[in-house]
Formats: C-alpha cells, structure tokens, sequence
C-alpha cells in the first residue's frame, strides 16, 4: 500500500473494506452512494467526511475514528499544494502522510508558510485593485496634476515674459497664490487619504456595495438568526451598518438568504453536503442548493455573477482567492455556465498552488418582470477543496491581476506577480 | 480668398472649466500670434465652432455638462470632421486616451505638459513650422 493511503481516509476504508471481503459494489449500495464515487473515495480523488463516512463505518461495521486519517486531511492538503508549487514529483507528494506522521512540527510550519504566501497573494491582489479601481485615490490624483500643469504653465510665462503687461503681472502673480495653496490642499489631502488607509480607517470612503459586501464577509456569509427567525431577522442583523444604502443593499442580500433558507432548511444541509444529494430536496433548483451550501458551510467558496459577468457576491475561502473588484479568472466555469443557462456544470479546478477544487456552477434566468423585458441571468459557482489529483484538473486562477500563469490564451491583463 | 489665408493669424478654440488654466494656455497661444476664443463648456464650445471658424479645437476631457468626448463626437459628426481637435487630460488616465483615440481626436497631451510642447502641438495640428523656442 502507497504511503498516502495509509494515512488517508479512502486508502483505510479500502484496506477495511478488504479486510472484511466486501464488494465495493455492495457497499455502495449500502451507502447510498455509486461504486464509481466509492472508488474515487478509496483513490483519495474525493473528499470524505460528515455523514457518509458515518454511514460507511457503519456498513464496515467500525468506528468513524478507525476510518479517519491518522493525520489532519487539511494539513495534508496544505502540504501537497506547497509542494506541487515547488514542482514535487509525484511520488514525493504521495508520501505527505508520511512526513505528517514522522515530523509533525515541521509538517506545520511547511503547512503555515504555505498558506501565508496565498494570504499575501490575496494581499496584493486587494491593495493592486484598490490602487487602480479607487475612484477617490484618482479623482485627487488628477486634481493634482491639473493644478501642477497650471502652476507650471503660470511660472513658465513670468520666466520667459521679461516685458509682461503689469496686469497681466498682477493676475499671474495671483493665479500663482491661489493655485500653489490648492497644490499644496491637494497634496496634503492625498497624504492625509493614504495614511489613513493604512491605518485602516478608510471605512468612511468605502462606497455602499464595498460596506456590505465587508459586512456579509465579517459574518463568513453566515447568519444563525436568519435561519431561525426568517426575513423578520434582518432589520436587526443590518442595524450595525452605517449608510441607509448600503442597510438596503445588505438587507436585499439577506432576504434572499432568508428565501433560500425556508426552501432548503439548514436540517437538510445537515443530512448530506453533497450537492447532488440535495437536488431533489431542492425540487431540482440547482442554483439554490449551491447558494445553500456556500453560505453555511464555512470551508466552500461562493461566487456569483451576473448576465455581464461582474461578480455581485464574493465569499472567499483560504486558498481559492477571489478578486476584490473587477471579474475574476475567464476560465472559471462560472461565465461557462453563464454561457449555457440551465445546464448545471462541474468542475475540477487547479490553482496555481497546485490544489485542486471542484466547481459546481449553474445559471439560471432571473424571474420576468414584463413580457417585453430582455431576459438576463445570474450565474452560481460553489467551490470545494478536493483531494489532490490534477490529472483532470483545468488550470485556473485567482484573477489576471494576481495570477502568475504564463501563456495563458485567457488573459486580459498583465500580473503583478512574477511569472 | 487664398491670397488672404496667409497673413491671417490663426485661430484656436479653448474648450477649458479651470479658470487659471484658461487664462496661461490664452496667454502663450496668444503670445505665439493666435486668437484665441476661451469657453468654459462643450455647449457654447460647440457653438463658437461654427462662428469662429478655429484652425484648431484645444479641448479638456473633463467639463461640465457635455464633456471632452461628447464634444469630440459632435464635432466629428458636425459640418467640420476633420477639424483637428488636441485633448488634454491628466496622467494615468489610459482608458480617456484610447477613448478619444476611438472618437478620433487629432492629439491627445497628459497634463503636466510645457508651454512649448501645446505650442508645437497646436502649430503642427494647423499644419505650421514649430518654432525653436516657444516656452
């Protein structure tokens, strides 16, 4: 048996399911499940947990415990993704397990450092769009050099005029006070605007859909009162968000939410979190089953988007980075789908780090409100963590700005990182 | 009529809000031997296009009311589409510039620019010798 099947979940459902003489075919069925799933499960091509492994520890008549990795599955994952950037062979990263077991210590500080370079990746990425896509930042910055272009056009004509009609003297000489004390407002305005940027205190300039969405980010996306009292929850939960416009954008998000909650409730989630499995609770609303598991499960990805492609809501997850502003990768099956209203796609997805996710995305036309109206869509995407298998996997990024492929025919715009 | 082009000073249409900004561009074009007709909207800009019959439009991006481009758009629908038109706008605005590029502006300047680089930029849009030293 390969190093990583010792420690992994699949490899000791197999070795147990063997040890007992049992058909894969026959524990599928046992579990409710196909043999091809169950297959991939053994080969650690998919994830395992909640309750199937349950069921299927049952069905192998152990404990859920026997069955669980021996070592953390997400430390695991953490150190193949360090290592399939660094261009690990193969083998090499099959025997993650085994390092895990043998230097536990070192397995973490691999596993940490690994994850704080994607931080900051998602760091350059936020200060990059802020600099280019902050209309304030902008707006003072050509105040700015409208007012040199003057001052230098003013100091140019004295300098040059040695004979210059006194009126004209006189009004230079006065275009001159007033437009160096606008530089200098100016100036002063754009420092004291950058500094408090720093410091963090930018939250007075953030537009209305920027304060919500960091509303809807600082509750994970996830809002335990919506589940249990419904749309009469909201007026309290967006009661802590300045601006009557951006309380109304929230609250919009939120009562939705609420509409997805009362049709798909959180006891269903907590019988399977395989989408598939939901659809029919779901009466076969594909986008509806990906919105519910990506608000409550706090280690999925949510992205949505609409007819034009701009992302309307983010909730990012570690590892899959998401653009603060602006669209993200052209690849994501997420503007497929958008392509393809209806049809519900799945995915598997490479980052550039190496790990793999799946995708499951859908759109779906949104209600007509006139006959003659144009019909538009919006399109769902839900991202896994899945085990690490990059056979299949389509290479993908985070966003042209911070992703560092090379060559890739998709891109629109150069990176910031270095390729 | 061709005997009297010549001697003629040439004409240019200031399309500028920024009072001060006005009034130095007014000061070196006019010291450079133009006359110069100064409007602080694209409105009464687009009107004095057909009174004053400029050799060429100096015309900012950002205006109020109808701004840079739209006045460009007009001017390129209008009785004179080939009437050279030279924009300005401040720096770093790269998407301004190929939006004027899509109107078909004549030349387009970022600010800050020299005295002698809008002279040599006017003279050469109305089709004259640049002058060695214009600042």
């Amino acid at each position: 048996m390969p190093a990583s099947a010792r420690g992994s979940t699949g490899g000791r459902i197999r070795e147990r399911r063997l040890a007992l003489g049992v058909r894969q075919a026959h524990l599928a069925a046992r579990t409710g499940i196909s043999p091809s799933y169950l297959n991939l499960i053994e080969h650690d091509r998919r994830p395992i947990g909640g309750a199937l492994l349950g069921r299927i520890a049952e069905a192998l008549d152990t404990t859920r415990a026997s069955l669980a990795a021996d070592v953390d599955e997400s430390l695991l994952d953490a150190l193949r993704a360090a290592g399939a950037a660094q261009g690990l062979p193969a083998d090499d990263l099959a025997a993650a397990a085994e390092l895990a077991r043998r230097y536990p210590g070192w397995a973490a500080v691999i596993a940490a450092q690994s994850e704080r370079l994607a931080a900051q990746a998602d760091t350059i990425e936020a200060l990059s769009d802020r600099l280019s896509h902050d209309p304030a930042l902008a707006e003072a910055m050509h105040e700015l050099l409208s007012t040199v272009s003057v001052v230098r056009s003013t100091a140019s004509i004295l300098a040059s005029t040695p004979e210059i009609d006194p009126n004209w003297l006189r009004r230079f000489h006065a275009n001159l006070d007033s437009d160096s004390r606008r530089l200098a407002d100016g100036a002063e305005a754009v420092v004291s605007y950058l500094d408090r940027a720093a410091e963090g205190g930018d939250d007075a300039r953030l537009t209305p859909p920027e304060v919500a969405a960091r509303f809807l980010d600082a509750h994970d996306h996830a809002f335990p009162a919506l589940e249990a009292r419904g749309a009469e929850a909201i007026p309290d939960l967006v009661a802590e968000l300045p601006g009557a416009e951006a309380r109304a954008l929230a609250a919009a998000v939120l009562r939705g939410d609420a509409e997805d909650a009362a049709r798909l409730p959180l006891s269903m989630l907590q019988a399977t979190q395989e989408p598939d499995a939901l659809l029919e609770a779901a009466c076969g609303d594909a986008a509806l089953v990906l919105r519910r598991l990506g608000v409550t499960d706090p280690a999925r990805g949510l992205v949505i988007c609409d007819a034009s492609g701009a992302l309307i809501r983010r909730k990012a997850v570690a590892g899959f980075g998401l653009p603060v502003f602006g669209a993200g990768c052209p690849l994501w099956p997420l503007y497929e789908a958008l392509s393809q209203p209806g049809r519900a796609l799945t995915r598997r997805l490479e980052m550039p780090d190496g790990a793999v996710w799946v995708a499951h995305a859908v759109a779906a036309p949104l209600p007509q409100t006139r006959f003659d109206a144009v019909p538009t869509a919006r399109s769902t995407m839900l991202l896994t963590r899945a085990v690490r298998d990059r056979a299949d996997a389509l290479p993908v990024g985070p966003g042209c700005r911070v992703c560092p492929r090379t060559g890739c025919a998709a891109r629109r715009e150069p990176s910031v990182l270095p390729g | 009529m061709t005997e009297a082009e010549p001697a003629a000073p040439g004409r240019v249409l200031l399309v500028e809000d920024e009072p001060n900004i006005a009034t130095a561009l007014a000061f070196i074009l006019q010291r450079d031997g133009w006359r110069v007709s100064t409007h602080p909207d694209g409105a009464t800009a687009l009107a004095a296009v057909d009174r004053h019959a400029p050799d060429v439009v100096v015309l900012d991006v950002m205006l109020p009311g109808k701004s840079g481009f739209e006045v460009l758009a007009e001017i390129r629908g209008g009785p004179r589409p080939d009437l050279p038109v030279l924009m300005l706008t401040a720096k770093g605005q790269a998407k301004d510039r190929e939006r004027a590029e899509a109107l078909g502006v004549s030349r387009f300047m970022t600010k800050p620019f020299s005295n002698a680089e809008l002279l040599a930029a006017v003279q050469q849009l109305a089709g004259r010798a640049v002058a060695d030293d214009a600042s």
